[in-house]
Formats: structure tokens, C-alpha cells, sequence
């Protein structure tokens, strides 16, 4: 079942009724919703964090569906328990400091400020460590014949446009120069998926990059039926147009896709 | 005008509203943690202070703000500017040491008093009497009145925190207008 990455995002490829493996579930593709479910989503595309913001929100929604995995919000929970700690000690100790005598309160706001520091610490490490670049960690539970469990994490990023100096380029190939550069992207409608890993040289509009990983167990996790990793890449062009509106419909796909080649079992 | 905003709070759930209150109150919550830290760094309960008066001309100007130190083991010295506090009226004053004092306290048994035994008297640059009539009573000023030692200041600066005071509408517009823009952007 080796299928190339190039392969796999080809026209014509049906959403999976019938699985060869008879325990796959049902995957997102498989899932259709109608159009008046979906809010216009309209961002500034000219700002970065908009463009990822809104794509990481699509996954979200698009995977938390009731027939989708469940969200599980263990790093937001995470992030807001520490977060709103460090802002109750920074309100107490400032609130102290200002009913009691300077000289007097003096020890209680060196502790005070201790302790916020400390938490703001392992807010930071948390964030950059543990959780990263994760977007969505969703889990299932199926029951075909047995229990079984699927957990799927994704993680995004945005790749930054970079370009190879327009020297190297003409030095290397002296007859390409009149003709278009090699990068393999070139803005609108093209649905070819930048790798990351086999990256050109040259990028010219700032690309979304999802990664995937999927695990499928059963009896309470002490078996692998199946586990995939995938990532693909594709430029934020292909996904909003010159209003900034996004192609929703076309997003969910392309996510679909990526989620049921994980489901396969497919490594990146 | 908020239709837009609530419908988006509604779609992205009740974590969402708490994780965008919390980007508000932690911006607020490392602003005063840092007021705090520097309090304690600098030995001083306020660091910086605006120049309200223009007793201390042509050093100081209405509006200036001043940043302060409070070292608890070093002699104030005739010439330092000091910033106090009189118990019993709450506006700091900014003038100059005229004068030095030690106490000389009689179950000490040697002749070295502490710095925290200084007693000192202030005139202001621009005044022509010393400060004795603002004392309330009091003969001379001691350490525990001071709030600090002038280090360095910024010219004009505190004139926002002055029209904030002459003004509160505007800080409630500004504190107000902050909040909003915490709330509805997204990191």
C-alpha cells in the first residue's frame, strides 16, 4: 500500500465507504456538510497570524464535528489554570502592597512576585516544550466489533516566503533566466501540495503547513491496529481570494485528505 | 456594532471568552508585577514620580518624571534632591538637601550613628524659605519620610499621568480603549 504523497492528492478519489480494513472507521471525507451550516469567514489577508489564525480554527471546527473526533483541551486547560494563577497572585500581592506600609509589606511582595515569576516560567516553557506547534488533539471512540480508540494530534505552521539570490539562480542555469523560475508553487489555483520535506529552493507566497499524526488502538490502548503520520503543505492562495473570504469547502478537503491518509497508515 | 463579536464568541466556545479576558488581565497583571519589582529593587514605593509644582525651576519643570532610588544603607548628602512624604498629606515633594542631621541616641554606646538615624532639611530650588512650615510640626525630616533619591529623569513625560489626573474621563477612555483592543484581536 505504498502510495507517493503525489499520488495521493489526485482528482477523482472517493470519499472511503468501504475500507479494506473492516475496523477503519469512518473518516472526515465521508462526512458531508451543507453549505447553510457554514459562517462566512472573512480575514485581512494581508496579515500572517489572520491567515494562520482562521486555517487553525477551520481544522478545529472542521474536526469537532459530532461525528469527528472529540477536541481534547488539555493544553488550553493548561495554559488558562497557570495563566489566570499568575494574574489572582500578581492582583493579591499588588493589592497587599497597597493596603499594608511599604516597609512592612516588603517580604510578602517579594513572595509574591517569586511566585508570579515562577509561574510565567513554566507558562513559557510549557508553551514552547510541551505543547509547540500543536493546533487540535482529538480523540474517538468507535465500537464496530471491539473498542476502538483513535487519537489524532495536528500541529501547523506557516512556512515564510524565501527566495534563493537572483545571482545563483542565473549563474546555474544561464538559459532559464527569460523563462520563469523552478519553484514548484506559483500563486492561485493550482492544487499541488508544496512538500516540505523535498522543498524548493524558492517560495514565493507564504505556504500553511499541517502535520498529522494519528494513532488507532483497541483494548484500551494496548493494541495498534494502526498509526500514520503525514504533512503536506499548501500556499495560503489556495484558500483565500483577494477579499480575503476563505474557500471553506475547499480547506475541509484538502484537511479530509490529509486525515484519511493518516488513517491508512501512511508515514511521511 | 458587537453583533459580529458576540456571534464569534459564540462559535468558538467558552474557553475562547476566558483565554481573551485572560490576554487582557495578564497584560495588566505583568504591568503592576513590574511596578512591584521595581518598588523593591530601588528600596522605594514609588520609583517614578511626576513633577507636579515648579518649586524646583530650572532643574525641574512641571511635568517632568522622575526616576528614584532609596538605598537603605547610604547617607543622604547636602546637595542630593529627595523626594518625601509628610504623614498626613499624601503628595510627594521634590527639593533639595539644605542640611544633615545625626541623631545621637543615648543607649548607643559608640559615637556611630545608623543612616537610618539621618534627619535632614529641604528648601526648594525655586522657593525662597525653607521647608519648614510644610513639616507639620516637625523640626527636621527623617529617613523613613523619604521616598527617594532623584537619579535621572525625562523632560515633559509625566505631562499624560498630569491631564489623567485633571481629567479621569481620559483614563477611563484610554483603560477603556485598551480593553477593547485586548479583547477583540487574537495572538
Amino acid at each position: 500500500m505504498a502510495r507517493t504523497k503525489s499520488q495521493a492528492v489526485f482528482k477523482g478519489r472517493t470519499p472511503s465507504p468501504s475500507p479494506s480494513d473492516t475496523d477503519r472507521p469512518a473518516g472526515p471525507l465521508s462526512i458531508v456538510v451543507s453549505p447553510e451550516d457554514r459562517d462566512v469567514v472573512k480575514v485581512n489577508n494581508a496579515s500572517l497570524t489572520e491567515l494562520k489564525n482562521a486555517c487553525d480554527d477551520a481544522v478545529k471546527r472542521y474536526l469537532s464535528r459530532p461525528d469527528l473526533f472529540k477536541q481534547i483541551y488539555l493544553h488550553t486547560d493548561v495554559r488558562l489554570g497557570l495563566g489566570w494563577l499568575s494574574v489572582f497572585t500578581a492582583g493579591g500581592t499588588a493589592l497587599y502592597g497597597y493596603k499594608v506600609d511599604f516597609e512592612k509589606s516588603k517580604p510578602v511582595v517579594w513572595a509574591g512576585l517569586a511566585l508570579y515569576i515562577f509561574l510565567t516560567l513554566v507558562q513559557t516553557l510549557y508553551a514552547y516544550f510541551i505543547e509547540g506547534e500543536t493546533v487540535f488533539v482529538g480523540k474517538r471512540k468507535t465500537f464496530s466489533k471491539r473498542i476502538i480508540t483513535e487519537r489524532i494530534t495536528l500541529s501547523s505552521r506557516t512556512l515564510p516566503i524565501k527566495s534563493t539570490s537572483p545571482l545563483l539562480a542565473t549563474l546555474s542555469s544561464p538559459l532559464s533566466v527569460l523563462s520563469p523560475s523552478n519553484s514548484s508553487t506559483s500563486a492561485s489555483q493550482s492544487t499541488s501540495s508544496v512538500s516540505t520535506s523535498s522543498l524548493s529552493p524558492s517560495l514565493t507566497t507564504p505556504a500553511y503547513s499541517l502535520s498529522l499524526s494519528y494513532v488507532r488502538s483497541t483494548n484500551g490502548g494496548k493494541s495498534l491496529l494502526a498509526k500514520g503520520k503525514t504533512r503536506s503543505a499548501q500556499p495560503y492562495t489556495a484558500f483565500f481570494d483577494e477579499q480575503g473570504t476563505m474557500d471553506q469547502e475547499r480547506f475541509e478537503r484538502w484537511v479530509g485528505e490529509l486525515v484519511e491518509q493518516g488513517m491508512d497508515g501512511k508515514t511521511a | 456594532m458587537f453583533t459580529e463579536e458576540l456571534k464569534a464568541f459564540k462559535r468558538l466556545g467558552f474557553r475562547h471568552v476566558l483565554l481573551q479576558v485572560l490576554n487582557f488581565a495578564s497584560v495588566i497583571a505583568s504591568g503592576l508585577m513590574i511596578w512591584k519589582g521595581l518598588g523593591l529593587i530601588t528600596n522605594s514605593e514609588s520609583p517614578i514620580v511626576v513633577v507636579l509644582s515648579g518649586s524646583m525651576e530650572p532643574a525641574f519643570y512641571r511635568g517632568d518624571l522622575l526616576f528614584l532610588t532609596n538605598p537603605a544603607h547610604e547617607r543622604y548628602h547636602t546637595g542630593d534632591i529627595t523626594v518625601y512624604k509628610i504623614p498626613g498629606a499624601d503628595i510627594p515633594i521634590v527639593h533639595r538637601v539644605l542640611e544633615t542631621h545625626d541623631t545621637r541616641r543615648k543607649n548607643r554606646s559608640t559615637n556611630i550613628s545608623s543612616v537610618a538615624d539621618q534627619l535632614l532639611l529641604t528648601k526648594g530650588d525655586n522657593n525662597y524659605v525653607d521647608d519648614i512650615e510644610l513639616y507639620q510640626g516637625l523640626e527636621w525630616l527623617e529617613r523613613r519620610h523619604i521616598v527617594g533619591k532623584v537619579r535621572g529623569f525625562l523632560p515633559y513625560v509625566g505631562y499624560v499621568t498630569i491631564a489623567m489626573n485633571d481629567f479621569p474621563q481620559l483614563k477611563y477612555a484610554l483603560l477603556g480603549g485598551l480593553g477593547l483592543l485586548a479583547l477583540i484581536q487574537r495572538e
